[in-house]
């Protein structure tokens, strides 16, 4: 793996340095395209409503639904619309799903005065095992129930069910299908060695600073500073940096200043400030040497609602001067010679997260992969934009790697699908809590976490 | 100052824009309105729910969004929409009370 890259003749550290010190050349990508377009916004308006984006996001994925129902339940089945269902007939029908949650934070129950409430804590899972499923289409809706879990699945998703109408007026499910993985795309990946390195949630600008050293070590690793020859020569085939949003840690978003007094604010900084100027210092050493993209996250600088757009490249004006940084969206997609990356900060399964029963981060991000769409739970409890054209997030190829940042830890794993799709699912965990970062074979699609860490507190105890 | 009388100014200063955009349109050369034939079958395709909710954009854009997502819109109303390209009560959707909605 990556340690094998080491040069054969390369010296160890307790050797005496050699006279003529060797110059390791590091391995250019090729072929870079950013394809983000569609998550780029130019002018941005919110004078709309989201029925538009979910009436697009069925029409956009209806027609691929309705092939991978007839393939799997026959030909000869009966597509209805629900306007058009007859009790006790057997049919399938493609529609939006809805979950009923008793517990979803709902801002009308918050401010309505009669129930005199106290706003809800934020809790982990907000299921319940009374929540029901609803099937909504362009016109009606209908409650689904039967063999279909409900409390794996998320408000959003479009999905084809088949079953029929039973009397009382709820629709019995026998199965349901998703629109599984998208068309893959042709392979054209390089033949030698070459690595990515992604890691997220760098978490600058809190309290602790533990995190600090072990950021320091990455960037050195990378930059070829640490260590002797042979670590060297490993770090010359990282051909491409990518942090992966929550670059700025939570801390940095506290509202103190909202609540005090204009006189005592006054002359206080907003606590990202201090953090972008060590998040430029950082990348600046990070672009002298290897071509890095930033994605913002959740705490970042950046707009709330996905998709969100790049830091502006002027809060980061050391970096800047340097043309391998390159700030983009989130979600990001890009052809790294020829392989397609394609992935978030991670807000879109933490949301499914806790909405739905599923635990594993990686699980998650594999069910998005196979719903077909990035994240189904926007716009209901993630905020996003009011597209009316076309909706982005639907997968309509299926990309080389697909991955998350800021997950509770280090998962892969590489899913072969029926068309020949070959996806390596990556979640990439949080820098600050795990020190771990990812490294991605771009030649064969492996993937191995490496870890950072320094003499820290616990090692006192 | 309460609060609501300033809420009443800013509905009358609404109200007149909106009487004086009506006021504009004889103003504007060429082009004779259009008849209520048109306007009726515009009306008739803001409410096809086939296209998908018209509220908040344009009769062309949905117009063209329909024919992006293969649902083949009737070409005529494109060709009306693009002559009256200038013409509010044409472009927009047809609106209740002055709200553009």
């Amino acid at each position: 793996m990556f340690s094998e890259q080491a040069a054969p003749t390369a010296q160890g550290l307790l050797a005496p340095p050699s006279a003529e010190p060797p110059t390791f050349p590091r391995v250019s990508v090729s072929g870079y395209s950013d394809c983000s377009q569609p998550f780029q916004l130019g002018e941005r308006s919110f004078s709309r409503q989201y029925a538009h984006i979910y009436a697009v996001r069925l029409a956009g994925m209806r027609p691929g639904l309705e092939r991978r129902a007839r393939s799997r339940w026959g030909n000869d089945i009966v597509l209805r619309k629900l306007s058009e269902l007859q009790a006790g007939e057997k049919c399938c029908v493609v529609g939006t799903l809805f979950k009923a949650m008793q517990l979803q934070p709902s801002i009308l129950q918050e401010i309505s005065e009669e129930h005199n409430l106290v706003p809800q804590p934020p809790l982990p899972k907000y299921i319940q095992p009374s929540d029901e499923l609803i099937l909504e289409d362009e016109l009606q809706r209908i409650k689904l129930e039967g063999a279909i879990d409900v409390q794996r699945l998320v408000t959003g998703t479009i999905l084809a069910v088949y079953g029929s109408e039973q009397d009382d007026g709820r629709f019995l499910v026998e199965d349901h299908c998703f629109a599984d993985l998208p068309p893959p795309l042709p392979w054209k990946g390089p033949c030698s060695d070459r690595f990515v390195l992604l890691t997220s949630g760098l978490g600058l600008g809190s309290v602790s600073g533990e995190a600090l050293l072990s950021t320091q070590l990455l960037v050195d690793v990378v930059t070829g500073q640490l260590g002797a020859e042979g670590e060297q020569s490993c770090a010359a085939h990282i051909a491409r940096v990518i942090l992966a949003g929550n670059l700025l840690s939570q801390n940095t978003q506290s509202r103190d200043t909202i609540n005090k007094a204009k006189y005592l604010t006054k002359k206080t900084q907003a606590a990202s400030v201090e953090a972008v100027k060590m998040l430029d210092e950082i990348l600046l050493q990070l672009c002298t040497s290897v071509p890095v993209d930033v994605m913002p996250g959740e705490f970042d600088p950046t707009n709330y609602t996905l998709p969100q757009q790049p830091l502006h490249r002027c809060m980061l004006p050391l970096a800047s001067a340097y043309t391998t940084l390159h700030l983009v969206t989130n979600p990001y997609q890009a052809d790294l010679d020829g392989v397609r990356f394609l992935g978030t900060s991670g807000q879109n399964v933490s949301d499914i997260f806790k909405y739905s029963s599923m635990d594993n981060y990686l699980e998650i991000l594999e069910w998005t992969l196979l719903a077909g769409h990035i994240s189904p739970t926007a716009p209901d409890t993630l905020g996003c934009y009011p597209f009316y054209k076309s909706d982005p997030f639907i997968l309509t190829e299926c990309p080389h790697v697909y991955f998350c940042g800021n997950a509770p830890r280090f998962q892969s794993k590489l899913l072969q699908g029926e068309e020949g799709q070959r996806v390596l699912l990556l979640t990439v965990p949080d820098f600050s809590t795990t020190q771990t970062a990812c490294l991605v074979n771009l030649r064969d699609l492996t993937c191995q976490p490496i870890t950072f860490s320094g003499f820290g507190a616990e090692d006192e105890d | 100052r309460p609060p609501g009388r300033l809420k009443d100014k800013k509905d009358k200063k609404d109200k007149d824009k909106v009487q004086v955009k009506v006021r504009d349109c004889p103003r504007v050369p060429a082009q004779p309105p259009p008849d209520p034939a048109l306007l009726e079958m515009l009306r008739r395709f803001d409410l096809s729910w086939e296209y998908g909710p018209c509220t908040g954009i344009t009769r062309l854009q949905r117009w063209e969004r329909a024919q992006e997502l293969g649902l083949s819109p009737p070409g005529p109303i494109r060709d009306a929409l693009l002559e009256h390209r200038d013409n509010p009560d044409v472009t927009y959707r047809w609106v209740w009370d002055g709200w553009a909605w």
